[in-house]
């Protein structure tokens, strides 16, 4: 049981952590009227979320299909595109793609995190910059994420103060437009100095091709379009047969990540070309030359063939549960493993797979279904949580266990 | 359980579930102390409908002691070797629960369970019929399915239901949200031909109530604390309230977000407080404030789990001017039974 007593001490450190749970309980009360608000003003979401899971239902049972059609449609938009059965897989060829002594900028991605990719290209020698201000929070205080949308939840404004000025040698005050401001300037040339830039993708049209990004500070516009090349992981469970399909997925991840609508949703297919002199199609116009996917599996597709647990691979990473988690409202992130509360234990067995983590977050799982009543896709975490503790008492069931 | 299994479940769940399974309740008491309760309240042993009494309110006073004590160990050095088996803790510090429980029900006899008698006595007062099975009530196994002992839920699931229709049972009313739940949703899954008719006290209630004047005895205000299993599960969210609302004196205020399916857990769930008692207690602490911010007198809930928590919330709050009482205790004092 020493997993579990290493695991319980880092929550109740957590749990006493007065900075978290004020920051916590800000977050969740914004986030509550917040999507309120934008509920109230687009109320055909509700209706659009039932679509939503109909879609997601289906193109998780189809992921290798979807995927093989997807690579087909980026390789007809000459991008090239990968099919990586492991994240062992995955790394090997991003590594090959970007060989050593690079400067990468960033967008943030869960399915990086996932994988250890940050670290995996600082150990190969490159210099990469997280683009996403929380993001780069995290990375800068060498942290780990805390909340899928917001990964420095947990981090008050003077704590980043006193690291940006550690950062950049002056007095920065705590003051959150001078945060963001000294944020914009430490990364603004990198963007343009940059050999690679790198995304996941919120959702993917598999008949397309083409990527939807969603953001809001514009940090992946700028390092998805700045650099000569762009390279993208993606979870397969991202896949959905259609372009339609892909917008309807969109919008109610923004709606019930808190937003009426984002600043911007970029839509990427193939690498920046045209034909302007002479009809001659020539890559590498203003966007990035070479544009590479990589749809990693990792567990998914071993993942979908669990009846009740498959549900973990609707998920449109939102975050909305979060936000009505008691226990993750005072302890964040530390509650969870790569993915957080609840449904992130099924991705500590099926994905990690790491049975020990898997088992102490479903034994800190509440099972009280604030979470379900939230989810847009109406993922019944709780019933997943009992089934990861039969497979855990049973001793057998899926790959992992 | 595999050897693998036995390293990763909790060890305060295995306590329990070892309990259910050998001596069919929560804590491993004897059944005749449960049943205690209604023995001058002569109900009949047999009957085709029965109310089912559940463990939570039966061993309330037992589980608060144990509840208390594991909270003192979480929090103190000892804590920092949690979790380990608490039948560990005893033998490490010379504790005899059993006894411990023994004395504890024997001193308040009276007091434990109050709202089970108020159940009956406002059942029996709206003409409702129904019997008691007392020492013969077998252990719904609840808890075994949240742990994830699906065999030995199912097992018991299968004595359960052997039970009942050997006993004559044909319809059940429940009173804990859990129990109720298991017996109307968990159990059917894993018995062919299930064919008894489960209610719960507050719907038994509200299709009785007719037109019936209820008064509470003074004037209040009262919020309503909806369980995770009634409200979520069971999904009896109006039901409470309409009684409530029936009720001339009280006055029912809410929270503005967390009511009904968007009520926050107590943090007892499913065995939770088990396994992190004092995070368990954290999380009552930060209901109770939710609860409390109403303007409320009195808290009312219908679920033992829940009453536990609650009162241990507002103890850590040093709030000794809210009460929390069970919706069964609330009708009964306003029928005046």
């Amino acid at each position: 049981m020493s997993i579990f007593t290493d695991y319980k001490k880092e929550i109740m450190d957590a749990a006493h952590n007065e900075r978290i749970r004020i920051a916590l309980s800000r977050a969740i009360k914004s986030y509550r009227s917040n999507t309120n608000s934008a509920l109230k003003k687009f109320p055909h979401t509700i209706k659009m979320a039932e679509e939503v899971r109909e879609i997601k239902e289906k193109a998780i049972g189809e992921m290798e299909k979807l995927a093989q059609q997807a690579c087909e449609a980026i390789e007809e938009n000459k991008g090239k595109a990968y099919i990586a059965k492991t994240a062992d897989e995955a790394l090997k060829i991003i590594t090959d793609l970007v060989g050593t002594g690079k400067l990468i900028v960033k967008g943030k991605s869960m399915t990086g995190e996932e994988i250890g990719l940050r670290e995996h290209l600082e150990e190969q020698g490159n210099q990469v910059y997280e683009t996403d201000l929380g993001e780069f929070i995290i990375q800068k205080m060498n942290s780990r994420p805390m909340h899928i949308t917001s990964p420095a939840i947990h981090v008050p404004k003077e704590d980043v103060a006193r690291l940006f000025s550690r950062i950049t040698g002056e007095d920065i005050p705590p003051d959150i437009g001078v945060l963001v401001a000294t944020a914009r300037k430490l990364l603004r040339e990198k963007y343009f100095q940059a050999d690679i830039g790198m995304s996941g993708a919120n959702v993917v049209a598999a008949d397309t091709g083409t990527l939807f990004l969603i953001e809001n500070e514009g940090n992946i516009r700028l390092a998805t379009g700045a650099p000569p090349v762009h390279i993208a992981l993606v979870g397969m469970e991202k896949l959905v047969p259609t372009f339609g399909d892909a917008c309807k997925v969109a919008e109610v991840t923004w709606r019930y990540a808190n937003y009426t609508v984002p600043s911007y949703v970029s839509l990427v297919s193939g690498p920046s070309k045209t034909g302007d002199i002479e009809k001659v199609t020539t890559y590498g116009a203003h966007g990035p030359r070479e544009f590479h996917v990589i749809f990693m599996d990792d567990g998914r597709t071993e993942l979908a063939q669990q009846p009740i647990l498959r549900q973990a691979l609707y998920c449109l990473r939102c975050g909305a549960c979060l936000y009505e988690c008691p226990v993750f409202a005072v302890t964040a992130g530390y509650f969870g493993d790569k993915y957080f509360a609840g449904i992130g234990a099924v991705w500590a067995a099926a994905v990690s797979r790491d049975t020990e983590r898997a088992a102490a977050v479903a034994y800190t799982c509440l099972t009280c279904g604030r979470c379900k009543i939230r989810c847009p896709v109406q993922i019944d975490t709780p019933e997943m949580i009992v089934e990861i503790r039969r497979l855990i008492a049973e001793g057998a069931g899926s790959p992992s266990f | 359980m595999s050897r693998k299994a036995k390293d990763l479940i909790p060890p305060g769940l295995t306590y329990i579930a070892d309990n259910i399974i050998s001596k069919h309740n929560i804590l491993g008491e004897s059944k005749a102390s449960g049943a205690r309760w209604a023995k001058d309240l002569n109900l009949p042993k047999r009957a085709e409908t029965i109310f089912f009494a559940g463990c939570g309110y039966q061993y309330t006073s037992g589980l608060e002691s144990l509840s208390s004590l594991i909270r003192r160990m979480d929090k103190s050095v000892i804590g920092a070797e949690l979790p380990m088996g608490i039948a560990g803790f005893q033998k490490k510090l010379g504790i005899d629960f059993a006894g411990m429980y023994r004395k504890v029900l024997a001193r308040d006899k009276g007091s434990d369970a109050q709202p089970l008698r108020d159940a009956v006595r406002v059942l029996k007062d709206l003409g409702v019929k129904f019997g008691y099975l007392a020492d013969e009530e077998p252990c719904c196994g609840a808890l075994l399915h949240y742990i994830g002992l699906q065999k030995e839920f199912a097992r018991n699931a299968q004595e359960v239901y052997g039970k009942l229709k050997s006993l004559g049972v044909k319809r059940i009313i429940g009173i804990v949200p859990s129990c109720t739940y298991t017996l109307r949703n968990l159990i059917p899954n894993c018995v062919d031909g299930y064919d008894l008719e489960v209610k719960h006290f507050s719907e038994v209630v509200l299709e009785n109530m007719g037109s019936r004047e209820l008064q509470f005895p003074r004037e209040v205000k009262v919020t309503y604390h909806d369980s995770c299993q009634l409200a979520r599960y069971l999904g009896l969210i109006e039901e409470p309230r309409q009684i409530l609302r029936a009720i001339k004196g009280i006055e029912l205020v809410e929270t503005d977000w967390t009511k009904g399916e968007w009520a926050t857990c107590c943090g007892g769930g499913g065995g939770f407080e088990a396994v992190f008692p004092e995070l368990s207690q954290i999380l009552a602490v930060n209901r109770a404030r939710e609860l409390v911010e109403t303007g409320a007198e009195i808290i009312v809930t219908h679920c033992p789990g829940c009453i536990m928590q609650l009162k241990d919330g507002l103890k850590e709050l040093k709030n000794g001017n809210v009460e929390v009482l069970d919706l069964a205790q609330i009708v009964a004092m306003a029928m005046e039974v």
